[in-house]
This record gives C-alpha cells, structure tokens and sequence, in this order.
C-alpha cells in the first residue's frame, strides 16, 4: 500500500511539472510572440514554445513516472469511448470520434501512460440511450474500463450515470449540455468538457442587458434544454422579462405564442429551439411581423440547415443573433490541435472534436496521477489534474459537479451577402 | 393587452386545418362504423402528392392542391375497396377494422418514408403578410379558411340537395333501411370514403405549407381530429363544422390561458381532453343532435 501511495505521489508531481512547464514555457512563447507585437509572431513564437516546453516537461516527468509506478497499473491501460456513430448524430459522431482516437495516438506515440500503452475501445450507441446502456455495460463489466468518453446526447448520459456511480466507473462526455445531467448527477463520476447551457443562460441573458433590453421576452422548448437556460437567463435578467413562453416543438402552429409576445411590448425575444422547430418558429415570426425586435438565440439554432427554409433564413438576418460554445478565440493550443488533427485525419476538426480530445487527454493526466487503474481514485485525480491542464479549448477545470467552470461562446450573427446567407462572429462571451 | 382579434383569426385557422382534417373521418366512421386511424397517412399523401407538383415540378401551388385532392381520393378509395370492403364483407368486426387501419397507415407512411426520405421537407413558397386592421394575415392562412369554408358550404348543398346526399344519410342512419329502399350502399360509401381523404389530403397540404412536411405530419393532427369528431357527434358533418372551430378557439385560448399561467404549450391537449370528457360525461352524442341527424 504505502508503495502505491508513495508512487501515486511521485506521479502527482510529475504530473504538475510537466502541466505547469508547459504551461509557463506555452504563456511566456505567448508573451514573448506578443512583445514582437505581430500576429503571426503571436502564433509561430507561442506554438512553438508552448510545444517545446510541453515536450520537455513531458519528457522529463515521464521519466519519474515510470520509475515509481511500475507495480501498480495494468500493463494495458483501456479507455472506453462510447459515440454516436449511427442514428439521430452519426454524421457528428463519427467526426468526433477521431478526436479521441488523435488523443490516444498522441498518448501512445509519447510511450502511454508510464510505458503503459492506451487501448481505445470505441463502442456505437446509435444515438439511442438504451443501446447506451447495454453498451457501456458491456465496456465495463466485459473490458473492465474504469474510465469511459462519451457518451455524446445529454438523454444518453443520464441514461448511463446512475450505473456509473453503482460502478464506480468515470464518464466524460464532450458534448452534453443539458443541465439537469448537474442536478441528477451532482458530485459524482460523470464530467463534461463542455460547457453546462446554465452558462449558455447566463451568457444569453447578459448579452440581452449588455444590449441595453429592459423588456424581455423568452421563448423556450419544453425539456431540460431549453428550460435550463430560460431559468438562468431569469436569473441574470430579472424583472427584465415580462414574458416567458415554454412551448410544444411538435404544435408548429406557434402564431398564438407569438402573438403574446408581439402584445407584451417586448424589445427583445431570448430564444431556444432545435432546426426543424425553429425553421417554424422564425417563418411564422417573420409572418406575425415580429422581425422589428432583437432575438438572441442558443446553440441549437445555429447550422445552415436553418436557411433551407426561405423565410426562416431572412428572418434570422433581418432579427437573430445568437451564441455557440467555441475554443476562446486565437488559443496556440486550439492552433496546435487543428494542425494536429489536419495532419492524421486530412480535414478540419469540426464542432466538439476538441473537447473529445481533451476529455481524453484529461483521462490520460488522471490515471496518471492516480497511478493506479482505479475509477475512486482516477475521479479524484481528474478533479485535481483539470486545475492545471490547458488543452484544445482552453482551460478545462472542473467545479465540483464535474462541470465547467468556464466556457467560451461566440456571438454570431446572420448576414446576407450576394442572395446568399451565412453565419459570421461578431464578439464572444465572455468579453 | 391581448390582440383578441387576432387571436380569433388564429383559432379560426387552427380550427379550418381540424375541420378539414375531420369531416372524413366522421363521415366515414358514420357509414363503416370504425375510425380508420390510416386517415393520419390520407392527409400525409395528400401534403406529399402535393409537394411533388409544387415542388419538384414546379407547377404552382394551386395545382398542387388538386393534386392533393385527387391523390388522396385514390388512397381513400382504394383502402376502401381493397382492404376495409373485404374484411368487412368477411364480417370483421370493429377491431379488426381499426387495427387493419393502423397497419394500413403503417404501410403508406413507411412507402412515403421511401420515396421522399424521412426528413423534413419545406414548400420554397413565400406567403405574403399583411395587416387588416389589427389583424396580422398571411394569403395560406386566409386560404385555409376560405377552403374551409368553402368545402363547408358545398358538403351542405350535396347533402341537402342531392340524391347522393340523401342516399349518404339515410346509409349512415339506416343501412338496412336504406338498403331496402333501393340505395347502393356500398357505393355510397365508396364516395364518401373519397371525399373525405381528399378533405383530408388538401388539409394536410396546408398543414405542411404552413409548418414543414414530415411522415408522420397527419399524426400531429389525428388526435385533434378524433376529438372533433367525438365532440361532433360520430358520423354528424354539422357537429363536427361547429367542432372543429371550438376545438381551435379553446386551444388557442387554452395557450394563452398556459402562457399566463407559466406552463408549457404541451399541456393544451389536455385542455382538449378537458372538453372531451365533459362531452363524454354531460352530452355523450355531442353536437350532432342539435342538427336532427344521426348519432
């Protein structure tokens, strides 16, 4: 035991070497880039130094690692993943996939995990929370993993974190954002490297107030997704909003809801829907004349499937912007990642494969310094080892429900140029 | 304050999409006595024949609705003929009819499924909109009601005025009866299993050209219509006319009545089923007998 122990603590601080060299040597690249006082000096100067003092530290801590903890983990170290590859998300699945599979790559290719190489074993959930299960029963109770990324719809990591915490088994999904997986599962063995939509809400309501709004109207679908930000969005806005609206997305028939909103005198609608609800909502918005208010819009709107309806894309226009997470703007370890990910895959990494390879690497730093294959304790490494890591999308450090502590969002707006219509940033969130 | 006038024009088009979603169903059900659950995949074919000329032909939405009409004519006829005639003449009984239905329905939405993929598809057609008075209109919405009402006006003539419609209420009051007296009833119904797909399949047209267009786009609908119809009175056309808008009226004040209350839109169903238990309970022949017609 006081082996373990003993080696548990020499990888702990091998761990915060290696995290805190590279951060100081990527920062100071940074600095130093920015001192030149050209972008791309910004760019090459910090990449290349942040790289440079990451290799170091990792090298060197690697070293240390290895010596101690020998006696303690498996000679193969499995991680689980579980992913849409089919269904409802398998067009989204199976980009996000590869950027687990970059992580373990990269895991690997550096000598694993104190000489222990990674095993990914990536099951399909076909985007339906009951395959979900049996899958992620399956990774547990027949490969024995302790850790698991995935599984990516927020109805499939409620379905599976029950059986998790039985097991004592650690989940991280990088894309479920819904926050009643917060308040079902508090303190426990799932995490997420994204951002819960109680920020969402907050950042939605603030953008509302930075706007100079004073009467608030939101329009939310009714499930945890929309009501989750309708209810922080209150928070930040309070007597703001004269007005709140949960609704059906299968009633279609909306222009009795937007007919409240239109004689409540609101000067600006926060809104939350998914396409094909939403493509309704905004035909029927620009038909009840509600485009001569300001709607500011979640995630879940934000896609060129919006624009194949006509009426839908020229209300967006004329009316919407909204907010979607994103990797803080200009980060040299967001840079380094796409390069990366350009190079093994020959495509650009698409929404949310950064934060599957940062609960990877997450995964990674955790039984490292756990030392040992052992779900209890990698959850107590994670939450330790998100203090000090800056991965694709920033800094990933977990408040004590295994959420983010911050999340960055672009503001986005809907322009028409030459007939044609697109989605450009117009700011972030936060400032 | 509450634009009221605008919120009857909204229930008076929600209650023109019911009406016409309806009449077939209560006519049908008050000749071949089962509710044909397939009637949801009437106004799907209809909405999807529609789409084909509007769309991929391009010929302009008011063929489409003729096409809307004729296509779930067919259907209608053709279910008749060829699944609920013979299982009825083999002395099927209610339940056999009604899960033929749903089978029925099965078959034609997953064929739909097929040909046109599963996702949803939009009718490129902008409405225009404008202001009468303090009422905001689009030309669909206003084209709903006047097809409504319309249809509403030619279903009274040929049922007062013409043999057909006679020979149509003495089968669904009397079939035996009707019988004797030299009526084809088979052929009676034969017509009225046309025309009320084809109500249903321009309903679920203007259903889709209003919202999008989906498989299952006549289910999001059905359950509505059925309440017409029981609040109607089952088999009654006039029932189900002053049905239809009060159905639309107490939904859309049942969203204004949520929205007030801080709940969601979900809930407006039960406002329906409100209505419909009561009818259940304190006048189980609904609206029809105000008319002097059949239960």
């Amino acid at each position: 035991m006081s082996s373990s122990t003993l080696g548990g603590k020499t990888v702990a601080i091998f761990v915060v070497v290696l995290i805190v060299v590279a951060v100081a040597a990527g920062v100071g690249g940074y600095y130093a880039g920015h001192g030149a006082g050209y972008d791309e000096g910004v760019k090459v100067g910090g990449a290349e130094a942040y790289q440079k003092g990451y290799d170091e530290g990792y090298s060197k801590g690697f070293a240390e690692g290895v010596e101690s903890v020998k006696p303690v983990l498996p000679k193969k170290i499995k991680i689980g993943s579980l992913m849409c590859l089919t269904g409802f998300l398998g067009p989204m699945g199976e980009k996000i996939v590869k950027g687990v599979e970059l992580a373990v790559k990269e895991i690997n290719a550096k000598g694993g995990i104190a000489g222990r190489p990674v095993e990914l074993i990536v099951e399909d959930t076909a985007t339906d929370p009951t395959k979900t299960l049996e899958a992620f029963k399956k990774l547990v109770e027949v490969d024995g993993c302790q850790v698991v990324i995935g599984p990516m719809a927020s109805p499939e990591v409620m379905a599976i974190g029950e059986y998790a915490n039985e097991r004592k088994v650690v989940v991280i999904s990088p894309t479920a954002t819904s926050p009643e997986i917060t308040t079902r599962f508090p303190d426990d063995y799932v995490f997420r490297t994204v951002g819960s939509d109680v920020l969402q809400g907050k950042a939605l309501g603030e953008i509302a107030l930075d706007r100079g709004f004073t009467k608030v109207a939101t329009l939310v679908l009714n499930n945890p997704y929309g009501i989750g930000i309708e209810e922080k969005a209150k928070e930040v806005l309070g007597d703001k909003v004269i007005l709140s609206v949960r609704y059906d997305p299968a009633k279609m028939d909306f222009r009795t809801e937007l007919s409240q909103i239109k004689d409540s005198g609101a000067d600006c609608v926060i809104y939350v829907g998914w396409y094909e609800d939403g493509r309704v909502m905004f035909k029927q918005a620009l038909e009840m004349g509600l485009d001569n208010i300001q709607w500011i819009v979640a995630e879940g709107c934000y896609g060129k499937p919006m624009f194949k309806v006509p009426e839908s894309a020229e209300f967006m226009s004329r009316a919407a912007i909204g907010t979607r997470p994103i990797a803080p703007v200009g980060l040299v370890t967001y840079d380094l990642f796409a390069e990366k990910f350009k190079k093994e895959f020959d495509e650009d990494p698409t929404m949310y494969c950064d934060t599957a390879y940062d609960a990877t690497m997450l995964a990674a730093l955790a039984i490292a310094h756990a030392g040992e294959y052992n779900g209890t304790k990698i959850k107590n490494s994670l939450e330790y080892v998100s203090q000090f890591y800056i991965g694709a999308t920033g800094h990933k450090m977990f408040d004590e429900n295994g959420d983010q502590l911050t999340q960055f969002y672009e503001i986005w707006d809907v322009v028409k140029e030459d007939g044609e219509y697109k989605f450009v940033g117009i700011g972030t969130w936060p400032k | 304050m509450i634009n009221w006038a605008q919120v009857l024009f909204n229930s008076a088009v929600t209650g023109s999409l019911y009406l016409l979603a309806a009449v077939g169903l209560t006519l049908t059900y008050g000749l071949t006595r089962f509710p044909n659950f397939a009637h949801a995949e009437f106004m799907a074919f209809g909405a999807y024949a529609g789409y084909a000329i509007a769309e991929q032909l391009k010929l302009g939405f008011q063929y489409s609705i003729f096409a809307a009409f004729l296509a779930s004519a067919i259907m209608g006829a053709a279910s008749y003929l060829l699944v609920f005639r013979p299982l009825t003449k083999r002395g099927a009984t209610i339940i056999h009819l009604m899960v033929a239905s749903i089978g029925l329905g099965f078959f034609v939405r997953h064929s739909i499924q097929e040909i046109w993929g599963g996702s949803p598809l939009t009718f490129r057609i902008t409405w225009g909109y404008f202001d009468v008075g303090p009422i905001r209109m689009t030309s669909i919405w206003i084209i709903m009601i006047c097809s409504a009402l319309i249809m509403a006006l030619i279903m009274h003539f040929i049922l007062t005025k013409t043999m057909m419609g006679k020979a149509i209420r003495a089968s669904a009051n009397n079939p035996d009866l009707a019988m004797a007296s030299g009526v084809n009833v088979e052929k009676v119904a034969l017509v009225v299993w046309m025309i009320g797909a084809a109500l249903a399949g321009v309903g679920g047209l203007f259903r889709a050209a209003d919202t999008r267009l989906v498989p299952l786009i006549g289910w999001e609908i059905l359950l509505p219509a059925f309440a017409v119809v029981i609040l109607g009175g089952i088999g009654s056309f006039y029932g189900a006319l002053i049905a239809a808008y009060t159905l639309g009226l107490a939904e859309n004040l049942g969203v204004i009545l949520l929205i007030t209350l801080n709940l969601s839109t979900d809930y407006r169903f039960a406002i329906a089923f409100i209505i419909l238990i009561l009818t259940l309970i304190f006048r189980p022949q609904g609206f029809g007998k105000l008319f002097g017609e059949a239960g």
